[in-house]
């Protein structure tokens, strides 16, 4: 085990980064067109990320597994995204947008990353409304904002329900500008599999060209990963059915640290379960708790029609337990406490693992049309698939997985343990600690692309010599082999069982053990039934089709064989980790009424792995100290 | 939400790769929850051809939440299926009796090549918007969000045609496989806003003749697409780009 | 990229709106002058005399081969590029509310017919033989007893029933199609627009096809 150094600047919080950003050396404008950046995903870190490099002058290569860099999962993001603006004249502040990051983070993030996240989020909506993104407004034509959970001011700009489709839809523009301009050269269809490193620096990666099969070598100078969580690990989650974790997974196996593995986000309101064949969860956005009211019926097995039940027998749980935050608690808590009222037998609907979330009240005192004009297209959407009418209706609600704060480490710059490597967005682990806010993702996706990776990356390449190579050189060869190879390893297995399935399987011990809450008995039994599931994996898979063809049996076979190996390791980071923080409960800490007690005695650090082989248990930790200077240590309380 | 089973005969279009001809497969699937989505009524289609040793059939989707616009498909001559105001992913088989028979097919346009089985090439529509559906700002140069108040009716407009989720579902209703309601949802977004203003007298004809180079037809105003868009744009914002020509 | 107003579809459509809707105009005079028939023979005539002997009607004859000509030639050019836009059909036909209005689908086979129908019209009103009479002490083409000659033949009645009906399907879609092309169009008034259109289109109709009935069954 090392101590990593997470490269956080000397000096006041308030000052790292601008410091930081005069010290950064920079390339001369005439130079830049002398590089070539690479990245992969084209969601908003992604997007944002191709865009802003191409618009200072680098040359890039954007690549993403889509038809279309616009349908990158950030596009289903609902809700909003978090500034600090302070246009409602709250008492917001950038302070008070780090403080309660950090704070809903369960103090498990690096503190100068968070404040720098608070600092550049108003240039985020800047550069997002002169992009052309409709952002919601008041009569007198100026910003709209809304509030989200865990915190109690309105700070969040949205877009109906589809904040997310239309920050993406800018960052598009944004890189469709620069491709018009030749600066940006869009790969879609392709996957990235392997990271190519030569003389210890990444330097390009190797594809699949989803629709022909073709194995490509793509050389630059530097490697941005912009590709997204590992949601789909538990194989429900509110991820797109192609978000994977496989780019993510070969940088780790070429010796990118993977930070906090097991900080999953479960986010309270999803539609939820109704049978077997169901292949993904779909979320309800968080900003429904401005309006909703979560219960479930006082007594255990009441089987009433939800209208039918006096408000004398709801219990209004989050209400009750916590008053100051009430409905508006941070997502690990509001979810905690539906699986607790779930498991006394108080759930409601057909299954009974879902608790009522009910806007009856805000449409007696606002109205259907207020309600209808805020929430319109989630209502619609909920009636689709439920077929149930939630301005009649309470909605059902479930946690279901939604996002994962963990992924590669990064130091301040968002620079991996490899050199030239960058992670941002949600595929790095840096800003969110153990539990996400709400509105946060979009924010931190867009902060990282649009301004941090952009300078530092910079100071990356005027920094660092790097040696004259292109796509010919051996190393190329090289990963592209064990690509190869891997790939007919798996079609040459020819056994029975559907990836499907194996995915399936992987997803419910996933959520069996490494939940909503984790203890060390169930933790050590979800290592040993994935082993034997990877082990099923490599001697029984079936992949029908062709190599050289449009296969997404294949495509998904690969990412499930990763899927195995983070799974695993996931489950080892919190087997490891014996304290409660954020997203992550163990059962052995928690306070006497249940919360999640955290251990900053023993826990206050990132817990860094690093790959070793085949074997998922050999991992290396490493541990980066996390300090809280600047927000005190506190056991969060949102009563 | 009771749950029902149905029965269902379905006809899929099977094509190798570009340049194969395609034919329809016959197939019959029994037990199909009501509840269960179309997609999801794939997913078990194809779980029992894998497990007939059979190729599964191709299609595209990603979010299954009607927002990404990778779902496509012609159900039953209807893109994205019989509802309205929906992807084929939000599409559930309560829409569907027992004993159906279901045509399903890709889209079908000059500009969307079939690359196989369902699944389409779309990658016209992303020229159409390097073309010139963007506004030019470069990231650090924006003044501050509420420097420029925008009306709120405009503002809704706008959102509204921004809607657009690309999934070309407007062109294979067409039938002249036209483009133009994706053309013109997003010249409208940004017409009706100010930040849109510097760029609108080029943006248009740049998009319009984008489009004519892809391979699409013209408008008729028959309003199949508006009627197919799972996000309901509305028609006007093709009278919208017809007047943008003049500015 | 070069942008050229008449190489591009929305150019080609306008100018074929612009046409369309002055031949709309054209149809609905026609068919208004035409009702004289229920006045009487010499109102008819009259009427056709006045029309043809004002030296202006070689400048609307001329306007009205251009507006039919660009119309025609336009709604080609735009047919065959759309008809190439989509190489192989479903095999099924769009049904339920995704399924578009029958006159909005087939505008250019409609206007195919009424393109031959104009044709035949032509040949069989405008350059036939006609008699002479005297109205007033003038001596002018007796177009009226050509027209009770021509719609005494049942086939030649339905046919020009079905053309005018066709005519009015035409118009129906057309007249707001040409609005919408020409950027005239709101949600809110769409419904509006659209039935006012769609009763254009059937009062011009009804009109025509009520003068060969009229003819045919009391003459």
């Amino acid at each position: 085990m090392t101590i990593l150094d997470g490269k956080v600047p000397e000096g006041d919080v308030q000052e790292k980064w601008d410091k930081h950003r005069f010290k950064m050396k920079l390339v001369n404008p005439a130079n830049r067109k002398k590089y070539t950046i690479i990245v992969v995903g084209t969601g908003l870190a992604g997007g944002s990320a191709a865009a802003t490099l191409a618009e200072q002058g680098y040359n890039v290569k954007s690549f993403c597994v889509q038809d279309s860099p616009r349908r990158a999962h950030s596009i289903a993001a609902q809700g909003g995204i978090n500034a600090a603006k302070n246009y409602k004249n709250d008492g917001d502040s950038v302070w008070r947008l780090f403080y309660d990051t950090v704070k809903g983070g369960d103090y498990r993030s690096r503190e100068a990353n968070v404040y720098r996240l608070a600092q550049v989020s108003n240039n985020i909506i800047d550069q997002c409304v002169a992009q052309g993104v409709p952002f919601a407004r008041e009569y007198g034509g100026l910003l709209d904002n809304r509030s989200f959970g865990g915190a109690q001011v309105s700070r969040t700009f949205y877009a109906r329900g589809q904040t997310g489709q239309q920050l993406l839809l800018g960052a598009y523009s944004a890189m469709n500008k620069m491709v018009d301009k030749k600066q940006i050269e869009v790969f879609a269809r392709r996957e990235m599999l392997g990271l190519v490193k030569i003389d210890g620096h990444a330097r390009g990666i190797i594809t699949r060209n989803l629709v022909t099969g073709e194995m490509e070598k793509h050389h630059g100078d530097a490697v941005l990963l912009c590709t997204g969580g590992y949601g789909n690990v538990f194989y429900l989650s509110t991820n797109a059915m192609n978000s994977n974790a496989t780019a993510a997974w070969r940088c780790h196996k070429s010796g990118a640290y993977f930070a906090n593995p097991c900080f999953t986000q479960i986010h309270p309101t999803c539609i939820p379960v109704s049978g077997e064949y169901q292949s993904k969860l779909t979320l309800m956005s968080e900003s429904l708790r401005n309006h909703g009211r979560v219960w479930v019926p006082k007594k255990a097995g009441d089987k009433r029609a939800p209208n039918e039940i006096p408000e004398e027998d709801r219990d209004y749980y989050l209400e009750r337990i916590y008053p100051s935050f009430g409905n508006l608690v941070p997502r690990d808590v509001a979810s905690r406490n539906a699986k607790k009222v779930v498991d006394e037998g108080r759930g409601v609907g057909a299954t009974g693992i879902a608790v009522y979330l009910d806007f009856g009240s805000a449409i007696e005192r606002l109205g259907e049309d207020f309600i209808r004009e805020k929430y319109g297209n989630l209502f619609a959407m909920y009636e689709k698939i439920t077929n149930e009418n939630p301005y009649k209706v309470p909605m059902k609600i479930y946690p279901a997985v939604h996002y994962t704060m963990g992924g590669l480490w990064v130091d301040y710059n968002l620079q991996t343990s490899i050199p030239g490597l960058f992670a941002l967005g949600e595929a790095n682990f840096s800003d969110h600690g153990a539990n996400r806010l709400g509105a946060s993702a979009l924010m931190q996706g867009l902060a990282d692309g649009y301004f941090v990776a952009p300078y530092t990356v910079a100071n990356y390449l005027a920094s660092t010599e790097l040696s004259k190579a292109d796509a010919n050189h051996s190393a190329y060869d090289e990963e592209m082999q064990k690509v190869k190879s891997n790939i007919e390893k798996i079609k040459s297995i020819q056994g029975s069982t559907p990836v499907d399935h194996i995915h399936r399987d992987l997803g419910k011990i996933m959520w069996e053990y490494c939940g909503m809450s984790r203890n060390a008995e169930g933790l050590k039994k979800a290592i040993t039934e994935i082993q034997q599931l990877k082990q099923k994996f490599w001697s029984d898979v079936k992949v029908p089709g062709d190599t050289n063809n449009l296969n997404q049996e294949l495509e998904k076979a690969g990412r499930v064989a990763d899927f195995l190996e983070l799974g695993e390791l996931m489950c080892k980071d919190a087997l490891d980790r014996n304290e409660s923080c954020g997203g992550h409960f163990r059962e052995e800490s928690q306070t006497e009424e249940g919360e999640a007690k955290r251990d900053d005695a023993n826990f206050s650090y990132v817990a860094a792995w690093e790959y070793q082989g085949d074997n998922i248990s050999e991992e290396l930790l490493h541990k980066e100290p996390l300090e809280f200077k600047d927000v005190p240590l506190t056991q969060r309380s949102y009563k | 939400m009771a749950e029902k089973t149905i029965s269902l005969k379905l006809k899929v279009w099977r094509q190798k790769d570009a340049k194969s001809e395609g034919g329809f497969e016959d197939y019959s699937l029994d037990s199909v929850s009501t509840d269960m989505s179309f997609l999801e009524m794939m997913d078990v289609l194809n779980d029992k051809l894998i497990l007939e040793g059979k190729e599964p059939v191709n299609f595209d989707h990603d979010c299954r939440e009607g927002i990404c616009g990778m779902c496509s498909m012609v159900i039953n001559g209807n893109p994205h299926g019989p509802q309205t105001a929906t992807t084929t992913c939000q599409l559930h088989m309560r829409k569907f009796k027992d004993g159906d028979t279901i045509y399903i097919e890709p889209f079908r346009a000059t500009a969307f090549p079939v690359v196989k089985d369902l699944v389409v090439d779309r990658s016209s529509f992303d020229r159409i918007q390097q073309a010139g559906g963007y506004i030019s700002v470069n990231t650090g140069a924006a003044q501050d969000a509420n420097a420029i108040p925008v009306p709120k009716p405009d503002a809704d407009e706008a959102f509204e045609a921004a809607t657009c989720i690309g999934c070309g579902a407007c062109v294979a209703s067409c039938k002249n496989a036209s483009a133009m309601l994706f053309v013109s949802a997003k010249v409208s977004q940004y017409a009706l806003l100010p930040q849109g203003q510097p760029e609108r007298k080029d943006r248009a004809k740049k998009m319009l003749a984008k489009m004519e180079e892809e391979g699409f037809g013209a408008c008729s105003n028959t309003g199949s697409c508006s009627a197919a868009c799972p996000k309901e744009i509305s028609l006007s914002t093709i009278a919208r780009m017809n007047r943008e020509i003049f500015k | 990229m070069k942008f050229s107003y008449l190489k591009s579809t929305i150019g080609k459509k306008q100018v074929m709106a612009v046409a369309g809707l002055l031949l709309a105009g054209f149809v609905l005079t026609h068919m208004l002058g035409n009702m004289l028939l229920f006045v009487g023979a010499d109102m008819y005539n009259l009427y056709s005399y006045k029309l043809i002997s004002n030296p202006l009607i070689y400048l609307a004859e001329a306007g009205l081969v251009a507006f039919f000509l660009s119309h025609i030639v336009m709604g080609i050019v735009l047919s065959i590029r759309n008809k190439s836009s989509r190489q192989k059909s479903y095999a099924v036909a769009a049904s339920g509310e995704k399924k578009a209005s029958w006159s909005s689908r087939f505008m250019i086979h409609q206007g195919m017919v009424i393109a031959v129908f104009v044709v035949l019209h032509l040949l069989t009103f405008k350059f036939a033989d006609k008699q002479q009479t005297t109205v007033d002490g003038v001596v002018m083409d007796d177009l009226h007893q050509l027209v009770v000659d021509v719609f005494q033949s049942p086939v030649y009645v339905i046919g020009y029933v079905i053309a005018v009906g066709l005519l009015a399907f035409h118009l129906s879609h057309g007249v707001h199609s040409a609005l919408s092309t020409l950027g005239f169009y709101s949600e809110e008034k769409k419904s509006k627009i659209e039935c006012l259109s769609a009763i254009y289109g059937w009062v011009v109709g009804l009109g025509f096809m009520s003068q060969p009935i009229y003819v045919y069954l009391f003459y």
